[in-house]
């Protein structure tokens, strides 16, 4: 059974088929937003919304679209209601949590690990938008139309800000990565 | 083309969302133009290095707060559903007052007595939706532990052995799915765990099958032994070839073979 049939007969009041589509997705999820927001347990439970949410909503879908642009549609508006929340405490600047320090240690065997924990960073310093359209074009699966169809955007706006995301990410990537040069000299 | 007309399709070029022939154009300006090849190098490589950051695995919590989550909910719904069914007939009745007219009295109290019978066969009726609930409860848990034997972590596949020993059906799929683990798992504790939850199921075709073709897949002699407790318990007479075969095999452990021996003597029987 395909994602799409199995929402329609959570839909119609087979819930536990929602526990297929969990297994399914669950995982992909958890890492979208570990990706944006850099936080274990915060992604988790924004994962846990989402499929609380899926089960509030259920009788609104229409099958129209595939299912996981649903789904992230979903999700994003977890993060977003989770971001206003944090808003009324967090100064706007400080809203991403950033990935961990990425000071180099002298082993060669853990630069793989140093190289990610610098891309994460990086990528914590996108704003928001540019993070999560960059996220989902490049680790989500989703094509250009669907995400445009997610932002309800047209799919040439996708595109440009995938463009201008991965030219900045590049830009703050090479500034950490001769900041952690320096200290090491 | 255009520099700028080339420099829109970097996004499709990076997720390969191309068409061939425009694919063709493409390369071509970008072997002709050095700005473009730059702009498109440079990308391409941080486009290809976001692919280091691994893919995480959330913690098992995860996956029970969604199982309780989706029980509670579908206990909700189905209870629900039975409320609204049962309080409508009673609750409309009462709030007419002609009902209360001396002349309906007699009308009244035969209403009462078919309200009661409804109200009777709605009870039977929500018994029948608690049994099909169980059922569908019955058949999530079999989704998950299906779902967990599969995961890469064996602290998953473990939860995932001890999810089939709630189950009251097991089905074909988390038997197969239990077998295979028996055979293939590669950690001798998972392994072991899947022969501890066939014990339940052992009474079943397909187990005896399966645990007899095992028996000459196993090599770790605890496997072997939990196995030969199976064959054992099972009754199952044609497990006997099998127990001679692994007694005749060389590299057999000695205290294999001797269970295995007293096996043979107490399936003949």
């Amino acid at each position: 059974m395909n994602d799409n049939q199995l929402m329609e007969d959570v839909r119609d009041g087979r819930v536990e088929k929602l526990a297929i589509l969990f297994e399914r997705h669950h995982v992909a999820l958890f890492n979208f937003f570990l990706r944006l927001t850099g936080n274990r347990p915060l992604s988790e439970d924004l994962v846990q919304d989402v499929f609380t949410r899926i089960l509030k909503y259920r009788t609104t879908y229409q099958g129209e679209d595939r299912f996981a642009v649903w789904m992230y549609k979903i999700a994003r508006n977890a993060h977003i209601d989770h971001l206003r929340k944090r808003k009324e405490t967090v100064p706007l600047d400080e809203q991403f949590e950033e990935a961990p320090s990425a000071e180099l240690a002298p082993d060669e065997r853990v630069a793989k690990e140093q190289e990610s924990a610098l891309l994460a960073k990086a990528l914590s310093r996108l704003s928001p938008k540019k993070q999560e359209i960059l996220v989902l074009s490049r680790f989500q699966d989703l094509k250009y139309r669907e995400i445009a169809e997610l932002l309800d955007c047209p799919i040439g706006t996708v595109k440009g800000l995938v463009h201008r995301a991965i030219a900045e990410l590049g830009d703050i990537y090479a500034k950490l990565s001769n900041e952690v040069c320096r200290h090491e000299v | 083309m255009k520099c700028d007309n080339i420099r829109e399709r970097f996004p499709d070029y990076l997720t390969g969302e191309m068409e061939t022939k425009a694919k063709a154009e493409f390369d071509a300006h970008i072997a002709s133009c050095a700005a473009c090849g730059e702009e498109l190098r440079k990308l391409g490589e941080i486009w290809t290095k976001l692919g280091v950051l691994p893919a995480e695995q959330p913690s098992p919590a995860l996956r029970d707060r969604f199982y309780t989550m989706l029980e509670a909910y579908k206990n909700g719904l189905e209870a629900e559903q039975v409320r609204t069914e049962r309080k409508p007939k009673f609750s409309f009745m009462l709030r007419q007052s002609w009902l209360r007219r001396p002349a309906f009295q007699f009308a009244a109290a035969g209403l009462l007595v078919v309200a009661g019978l409804a109200g009777g066969y709605g009870l039977s009726h929500a018994g029948g939706r608690v049994s099909r609930l169980t059922q569908e409860v019955e058949s999530m848990r079999r989704t998950m532990a299906v779902s967990l034997l599969q995961q890469p972590s064996s602290s998953e596949r473990l939860r995932g052995v001890s999810y089939t020993s709630q189950l009251k059906e097991p089905g074909r799929s988390t038997l197969e799915a239990l077998l295979q683990t028996l055979d293939n798992d590669p950690n001798v504790n998972v392994r072991l765990a899947a022969a501890d939850a066939l014990y339940l199921f052992a009474s079943y075709p397909e187990v005896k099958e399966g645990l007899i073709r095992s028996l000459a897949k196993q090599e770790s002699p605890l496997v072997q032994s939990a196995v030969i407790d199976l064959l054992v318990v099972s009754r199952e007479q044609r497990a006997v070839e099998a127990l001679k075969a692994l007694v005749g095999v060389e590299k057999t452990q000695p205290e294999i073979k001797k269970k295995a021996e007293l096996g043979i003597q107490q399936l003949s029987f």
